[in-house]
């Protein structure tokens, strides 16, 4: 019984390599991951699960560094954060203190302005007396990480399936963003990037109609100061603490005035008495029982506050402008740091410099189809070509079929763990399928030499020493391709890394699995018994 | 049916310095023409948009007279416009400019559509970015070719056969890339993977060779010629799906896979000459001359 399973083994695995790939192509359960609000269905690019990249499902993809100067090794000498920021703000004329970023963590301090040269930046540290290392162009990791976030909120935001934000470093330790976004042009992909969107605060009062509205109590540009969510001190909550400016031109109210106006004119000191007080806004929006600030992110309600007694009542007494902070809270975490990347949104802490120091890259999806098409083409013609001349070569079915189609089984495979990875086909994976149905071939080719030299094959002995000299020479082939592609796969070379990652998993399935089992099929059909 | 038989050649008619001359000369005047190259346009090849920055835009081809008014359509005199008819498309190619490089693409897509032209697809590379790539691929192509002869060294543990494999190697790199500056074919990421995987490719052969003649039993003649019947049927059979993709690739304009394909080919054919002429001639040195030594 187990006599036949023993001979057998290496064709018997490549069937169930065969069938695992079947599996993962097909069987509903290694489907893509779907977006939210998408169907299965819709994430699933036609009958297989394999995923395709850009060039063959068309999109736009843009990778930049963010611009920006980092002191590094920065002494912080115990103070905080914001007060360092603020220091070094005061020694800079073109920028304030929200465009730097000081980060205890990384002992790094950047500045974000793009009107701030190296030279400006080197003499500001200098002349704020906070000891650093050196000065190198880039950002810190804090402001990437933010700029991040806030790319992938955008994206999420205009309900974009399957955008993808991630940070990459080149060979010269330089970061870039990399944004992807299928099925979106160049234009738009860049406007969602570069445009600012709308953040503002409107009250909402509660009226004999019911609720009311008063728009722009605060906008965007009148924040001095936003900082990054934080933990409550006391209780579970969440909070951003932003400052409202108070300086204007010559007769005109400043933003902390106004906004300290507005907020006793709708009289939130007496409504708001007690910390039990909380606003409804979220549970009845058209008639709520007490005045609410509104934050809206381009005209939409993202969330609703009411107010400590403390600050409304210093808002009423007119004391509070003249400091201007205050406390967005919230009752999550995650709520305030949605809340403080709503607030900059739009705003990236940092420029992204697309055409300056990056690069882009867009194909409609008609562009993209056809590419689908030509590959396929193309590949289905290589192996014919592969085919033809092995026929050629042969003239026997019998050694050449079972080589196209251990060849072809190879493919088979990478494409069964495309799918299982949800890795998206380029055309550079597909140029990695073709050279895989080259190399395996060379290596069937190898074998079948190999063995069919010297005369018959009448025993088994006499089979399995051919065969393993024949591996010895494919064994070191394989070697080389592999150390040949493995930079490709590490270095940042755009899409290569596919190429050679799909080079060498065909390389490996070749010689683990399918070049032996082709031994074994050549075996059964040329062994005299 | 005509039947590939590989010929057999009579290498004892020939002396190794009459073999090695060939692939010798090869080599130099390919090495000449990438130093001319260089001396001239300051670069050993035809860059192309990755390692020069620059924009390049895929125009649909939806009828009429696209390519006249492609040449006003733009502010800027494209540096190339090539058709593509099985696409229907046209490829437009500016390179970067030196004095501003700023907008390029926005601007240039934003006239595109102002003279009703369809964009069906948009490549943008910043100089500085390319500057980036060109030293990666170069830094890739170095320590791959130093990763295959370390290797090869650690395979076969003899000077001169190693050595053999590594020359043949390189001048299996070396020929592809001057065949593309004459044939006028820039140097992409596709063609730095094409080079890659000719390290990868071309050595096989090398390998079985020096397999048969040092590993296996037997006269040096019979070895070579029993490794010559595998090897070059290997090679034909890669050299003939890279032909087809290039010569398909060609007609639907999928440059990447095009380029691959041409590089291959060409690599291939080196590697034939090198292997069964630089190599055979080094290893029966050796064989013959270099072990008594």
């Amino acid at each position: 019984m187990l006599e036949p399973i023993k001979n057998n083994w290496r064709i018997l695995l490549l069937v169930v390599v065969v069938i695992g790939a079947t599996v993962a192509l097909f069987a509903p359960q290694f489907g893509p991951q779907t977006a939210p609000g998408e169907s299965v269905s819709e994430a699933q690019q036609g009958v297989t699960n394999l995923q395709y990249g850009l060039d063959l499902a068309g999109g736009t993809r843009v990778r930049a560094p963010l611009v920006g100067y980092t002191a590094t090794e920065v002494d912080f000498d115990g103070d905080q954060p914001d007060d360092v920021a603020r220091a070094i703000a005061g020694e800079l004329e073109n920028a304030s203190a929200s465009d730097i970023t000081a980060v205890p963590a990384e002992n790094a301090v950047d500045v974000t302005e793009p009107s701030v040269t190296e030279s400006q930046f080197r003499a500001a540290m200098d002349a704020s007396g906070y000891a650093y290392d050196d000065i190198r162009s880039g950002v810190t990791q804090e402001t990437r990480d933010v700029a991040q976030e806030i790319i992938q909120d955008k994206i999420d935001q205009t309900g974009l399936s399957g955008g993808t934000v991630q940070q990459v470093q080149s060979l010269t330790g330089e970061y870039f963003i990399l944004v992807e976004v299928p099925g979106e042009n160049r234009s738009s992909v860049t406007s969602l990037l570069e445009e600012r969107g709308t953040v503002q605060i409107d009250i909402a009062y509660p009226t004999d109609n019911g609720t009311a509205v008063e728009e722009e109590v605060l906008t965007q540009d009148d924040f001095a100061e936003l900082g990054s969510a934080a933990q409550s001190d006391r209780g579970t909550g969440a909070y951003v603490p932003v400052t409202v400016r108070n300086t204007a031109p010559e007769g005109q109210q400043s933003p902390a005035h106004s906004f300290q106006q507005a907020v006793a004119d709708r009289g939130f000191d007496s409504a708001y008495n007690s910390n039990r007080d909380r606003c409804d806004y979220s549970e009845n929006p058209d008639d709520v029982s007490k005045p609410c600030l509104l934050l809206t992110v381009d005209g939409e309600v993202v969330n609703s506050f009411g107010m400590d007694p403390e600050l409304a009542d210093s808002m009423a007494s007119g004391s509070w402008a003249t400091d201007g902070g205050f406390r967005l809270t919230t009752s999550e975490f995650s709520e305030a740091e949605r809340i403080a990347i709503n607030l900059r949104a739009g705003a990236l802490p940092a420029d992204l410099d697309i055409s300056g120091q990056g690069t882009s890259r867009s194909i409609s999806a008609s562009q993209g189809e056809n590419y689908k098409n030509y590959s396929l083409v193309t590949g289905i013609l290589a192996v014919f070509a592969v085919a033809g001349m092995v026929f050629l070569r042969y003239r026997e079915p019998a050694v050449a079929l079972p080589m196209i189609v251990t060849a072809l089984a190879e493919v088979y495979a990478l494409l069964g763990i495309a799918a299982l990875l949800s890795y998206p086909i380029e055309l550079a994976v597909i140029a990695g399928f073709i050279a895989v149905v080259g190399t395996g071939v060379d290596d069937l080719v190898i074998i079948a030499d190999e063995v069919m030299s010297e005369g018959e094959v009448n025993s088994r002995k006499v089979f399995d020493s051919r065969f393993r000299r024949a591996f010895w020479v494919i064994g070191a082939a394989a070697a080389t391709t592999i150390i040949a592609m493995s930079p490709l796969m590490v270095l940042s070379l755009g899409d290569l890394s596919g190429f050679a990652i799909f080079t060498i998993l065909g390389v490996l399935i070749g010689v683990l699995i399918t070049r032996p089992a082709y031994g074994d099929i050549l075996r059964r059909l040329l062994t005299v018994r | 049916m005509v039947a590939i038989e590989v010929p057999e050649v009579n290498y004892t008619e020939y002396s190794n310095r009459q073999l090695v001359a060939i692939p010798l000369a090869v080599l130099v005047l390919a090495l000449a023409i990438i130093g001319g190259w260089y001396l001239v346009t300051g670069a050993p090849a035809n860059l192309g948009l990755e390692f020069t920055g620059g924009v390049e835009l895929r125009i649909a081809d939806d009828g009429g007279n696209v390519e006249q008014q492609i040449e006003t359509a733009f502010d800027r005199q494209p540096d190339s416009i090539r058709s593509i008819p099985a696409d229907d498309v046209y490829v437009v190619t500016f390179r970067a400019a030196d004095e501003d490089p700023e907008g390029l693409a926005n601007d240039l897509s934003a006239q595109a559509e102002e003279a009703g032209l369809s964009t069906n697809a948009i490549d943008q590379v910043s100089p500085s970015f390319a500057a980036d790539t060109a030293r990666t691929a170069i830094f890739g192509v170095v320590l791959a070719f130093l990763g295959m002869s370390v290797l090869v060294f650690a395979l076969f543990r003899t000077f001169v056969p190693s050595l053999a494999v590594v020359a043949s190697a390189f001048s299996d790199l070396v020929v592809p890339v001057a065949v593309m500056n004459l044939l006028g074919i820039q140097m992409t990421l596709g063609t730095i993977a094409a080079l890659l995987m000719i390290i990868g490719y071309s050595v096989d052969s090398d390998i079985l060779l020096n397999n048969s003649v040092l590993r296996r039993t037997g006269d040096f003649y019979e070895s070579v010629s029993r490794a010559m019947r595998t090897g070059v049927t290997m090679t034909l059979t890669s050299m003939a799906a890279m032909i087809v993709m290039a010569i398909v690739a060609a007609l639907f304009g999928v440059d990447l896979l095009r380029n691959i394909g041409i590089i291959l080919s060409v690599g291939l054919c080196a590697d034939l000459m090198n292997t069964y002429l630089l190599n055979v001639s080094l290893l029966r040195w050796y064989k013959f001359e270099g072990v008594k030594q």
